[in-house]
């Protein structure tokens, strides 16, 4: 298995598809590297030599894709600033609640989590 | 989002122009304003302002990393109380 920028294996499939396990590439990303550097997507990553690992991460630097820590330090920074700030959508990421204005009165789950019934607490 | 660039950010002009003023005499004292919509520029760094909530006007000190924000985030017009709980 190949490894490409440190800790990323992608598996036994086509390269295209393959490229898309590194965080921060997806099917365009994966595309546009692959035609640039000029290797057969069709190729198994397995099949990949020391030459081709190398031209695909230069590629990645020189078209300045930020991709796996890089990326996820820049997200959390993203949100750690607006929280900082005490703005709406800093307070929306600390409640866990949609950030976009979206509806809450159902629905919102990917942000909120599972149901949690409350029933009535009162007595 | 995505405000075409050519036209710039929107300010009111109303509250503009007294960001500049006390910009130039370097008066601290807090600006009330209604106008929510306004974008904060870098203009605005370092003063204190007032946004109204609708109902109230809310104290925000307007700090570098505000810049691009619009006044009415920093305000909020929503008051949450919390469901349930309460004595047995």
């Amino acid at each position: 298995m190949p490894r490409i920028l440190g800790v990323d294996i992608p598996a036994n499939k086509k390269l295209e598809y393959s490229l898309r396990y590194i965080y921060g590439i997806g099917p365009t990303r994966s595309k546009t590297i692959l035609a640039e550097t000029g290797i057969d997507p069709d190729m198994r990553a397995k099949d990949l030599d020391e030459e081709q690992i190398n031209a695909i991460m230069g590629k990645i630097q020189e078209l300045q894709f930020v991709v796996e820590g890089d990326l996820r330090r820049e997200l959390t920074g993203n949100m750690k600033r607006l929280q900082a700030i005490n703005c709406y959508r800093g307070l929306r990421h600390r409640r866990g609640l949609p950030v976009r204005g979206q509806r809450t009165k159902t629905n919102a789950r990917t942000r909120k989590g599972k149901v949690k019934t409350q029933g009535s607490l009162r007595k | 989002m995505a405000r075409s660039v050519k036209k710039g950010f929107f300010v009111d002009p109303s509250i503009e122009k007294k960001v500049k003023e006390a910009q130039a005499s370097n008066d601290r004292k807090p600006i009330q304003t209604w106008s929510r919509r306004s974008t904060i520029t870098p203009d605005f760094v370092g003063l204190n302002i007032n946004v109204h909530n609708g109902k109230a006007f809310i104290p925000v000190h307007v700090t570098e990393n505000m810049v691009g924000h619009k006044l009415g985030e920093f305000s909020q017009t929503r008051t949450f109380k919390a469901h349930g709980g309460g004595k047995k």
